[in-house]
C-alpha cells in the first residue's frame, strides 16, 4: 500500500514540477519541490522512508535531466536520508521546524551540483552559483517546506512520537 | 530540540547501516567512474522513461489547455460592466478572437517552421517542448520525440530564430535537450562579418559568450554570431546571437564576446532537431549562411 502511494506520488509530483510548475520561479529561482517532499518524508516518517522516496524521485528527475545521470538520485536519497535522521533529534515536528533540515538539505545537495557543473569555469562562475542559485534555492526551498509540513500535518502524513 | 546526537539511534537498525553504505559506494562509484555509471543509469532508465513520459505528456497537456482556457477567462471578465445583451455578443466574440488568435499564433509558428524546413537543406524533425528541467543548475527542456522519431544524443536543437540547444539524453519517445544559456554547453561559432571563429559557451547569468577570438579581431558590438558547422549537431551558418559586448581574456591573449542569444529559452514551444545538419547535395561555400540574422523567436 505504502508501495503504490509512493509510487503515485513520485510520478506526479515529478511530472507536476516538470511541466505545471516551470514557470513557477520567483526571482528567476525555482524551488526543487522534489527535494522538499523527499525531505520531509524522510522528516515525518523515518530516514529510511526519506531515502526510498528521494531515490525513486531523483531517479525520475535524472532520466529528463539535461545533467549527469545519477547526481539528482544520489542527492535527493541522501536528502530524504538526512532529513530523517535530523528529525529524530527533534521535540516536535510543527510546521516550522523543517525549515533548517531542508535548507541544509537544499544547500548541500546544491554543493554537489555546483561542484559537478561548474567546476573549471573559473571562481566567477563558482560565485554567481554559489550566491544567486545555491543560496536562494536553500532558502526558498525551506519557505516551501515549512507550507508543505503544514499542510503534511494537518492532512496527510501522522508524524511517529520521536 | 534535545540537541544531542544518538548514535546509537542512527546506527542501531541493520537497514539504516545497509542505507548509508549503499549510498555511500554510490557516491563513489559516480565520482570515480563517471562513464561506466552513466552507462548503468542509463541502461536501468531508458525502459523506464518512456513508461514516465505518459503522465509527463499527459500532464503537459492539461497544462496547455488549463492555460488556454484561463486565458480567454481573463479576457472574458473585463467585459462585466457592459449591458447584458452586448457582454454576452462580446463574450462570445472575444472568445472566438482568442481562439483564433491562439490557432493564429499556432499556425504562424508551424508555418514558421514548415518553411524552414523545407527552405532549408538540413533534415530536421519538429519536436515540441512539453516540459522544463527540474533543476537550476542545469537549463534545459524535454521535448515530446525521442529515439522512435530519429533522435540521437549531440543532435543540434534550433528554431528559426537560430541555435537553441543540443540533445543530451534521450528516450523512445522523449528527450532532453541542453539550451545555449547553459554553461556546460559549447559550440563552435563564427563572427558573420569578420570570419573569427570561437567556441561559444553559455553563462550562468542566461547570457553567451564567445572565447578565444583572435586579439586582433575586429569584431565589435551588434556582429552576428553564427554556427561554423565545425562541430557535429548543426550546420553552419546558424545564428546564434548577437554581440552586445568585447572584452580582452583574463591572460590577454585573446578577446571575449559577450552575446545576447537569439532564441530565449523561455519562450521555447516548438522547436526542430537536426537530424543531418550536412547532406551532400548542400556541402556550403564557408560564406554562405543557412539563415540570415532575422526577427526574434516568433513564439509568444
Amino acid at each position: 500500500m505504502k508501495i503504490s502511494a509512493y509510487t503515485l506520488l513520485t510520478l506526479f509530483l515529478f511530472s507536476f514540477q516538470a511541466t505545471v510548475l516551470s514557470s513557477f520561479n520567483p526571482f528567476g529561482i525555482q524551488p526543487d519541490f522534489c527535494l522538499v517532499i523527499a525531505c520531509l518524508i524522510g522528516f515525518r516518517t523515518g530516514p529510511v522512508h526519506g531515502l526510498i522516496v528521494g531515490f525513486g524521485l531523483g531517479f525520475l528527475q535524472d532520466l529528463f535531466s539535461a545533467g549527469p545521470f545519477g547526481l539528482h538520485t544520489l542527492t535527493k536519497a541522501g536528502a530524504g536520508f538526512l532529513a530523517g535522521i535530523f528529525a529524530r533529534n527533534l521535540s516536535n515536528r510543527e510546521a516550522h521546524t523543517a525549515l533548517v533540515p531542508v535548507m541544509a538539505c537544499s544547500g548541500l545537495s546544491a554543493m554537489v551540483f555546483l561542484l559537478w557543473s561548474r567546476m573549471g569555469m573559473g571562481l566567477g562562475e563558482m560565485l554567481y552559483g554559489f550566491s544567486y542559485i545555491l543560496l536562494p534555492q536553500a532558502v526558498l526551498d525551506g519557505l516551501v517546506a515549512i507550507m508543505a509540513n503544514w499542510v503534511f500535518g494537518r492532512w496527510l502524513v501522522e508524524a511517529p512520537s520521536p | 530540540m534535545r540537541g544531542r546526537f544518538r548514535p546509537g539511534v542512527f546506527w542501531g537498525s541493520g537497514v539504516m547501516r545497509v542505507s548509508v553504505a549503499v549510498l555511500a559506494i554510490a557516491f563513489v562509484v559516480v565520482a570515480l567512474l563517471p562513464r561506466q555509471s552513466q552507462f548503468l543509469f542509463h541502461a536501468l532508465g531508458e525502459p523506464l522513461a518512456d513508461l514516465v513520459a505518459i503522465p509527463v505528456k499527459g500532464m503537459a497537456t492539461l497544462d496547455r489547455t488549463l492555460r488556454e482556457w484561463w486565458m480567454q477567462y481573463i479576457a472574458l471578465q473585463g467585459l462585466s460592466q457592459q449591458n447584458r445583451q452586448l457582454r454576452e455578443t462580446v463574450q462570445q466574440l472575444n472568445g472566438e478572437v482568442n481562439r483564433l488568435r491562439e490557432q493564429a499564433y499556432m499556425a504562424e509558428r508551424l508555418a514558421l517552421l514548415l518553411e524552414f524546413q523545407e527552405d532549408k537543406s538540413v533534415r530536421t524533425v519538429a519536436a515540441r517542448v512539453i516540459g522544463r528541467s527540474v533543476s537550476n543548475w542545469y537549463q534545459g527542456v524535454i521535448l515530446n520525440k525521442g529515439e522512435d522519431d530519429g533522435i540521437r544524443e549531440q543532435m543540434g536543437v534550433i528554431t528559426p530564430a537560430g541555435v537553441a540547444g543540443r540533445i543530451v539524453r534521450t528516450s523512445g519517445s522523449t528527450s532532453t535537450a541542453l539550451l545555449t544559456t547553459d554553461p556546460n554547453l559549447v559550440i563552435a561559432g563564427i563572427i558573420q562579418r569578420t570570419r573569427d571563429e570561437g567556441m561559444v559557451q553559455g553563462m550562468s547569468q542566461g547570457l553567451v559568450r564567445m572565447k578565444y577570438l583572435p586579439p586582433l579581431s575586429s569584431v565589435k558590438t551588434g556582429d552576428a554570431v553564427v554556427t561554423s558547422g565545425l562541430t557535429g549537431g548543426f550546420p553552419r551558418g546558424v545564428l546564434i546571437g548577437e554581440v552586445d559586448r568585447v572584452e580582452e581574456s583574463e591572460d590577454g591573449l585573446f578577446r571575449t564576446a559577450q552575446i545576447v542569444p537569439a532564441v530565449q529559452s523561455r519562450h521555447l514551444d516548438e522547436v526542430l532537431v537536426v537530424v543531418a545538419p550536412r547532406s551532400p547535395e548542400t556541402m556550403l561555400s564557408p560564406d554562405h549562411a543557412l539563415i540570415a540574422p532575422g526577427p526574434q523567436n516568433p513564439t509568444p
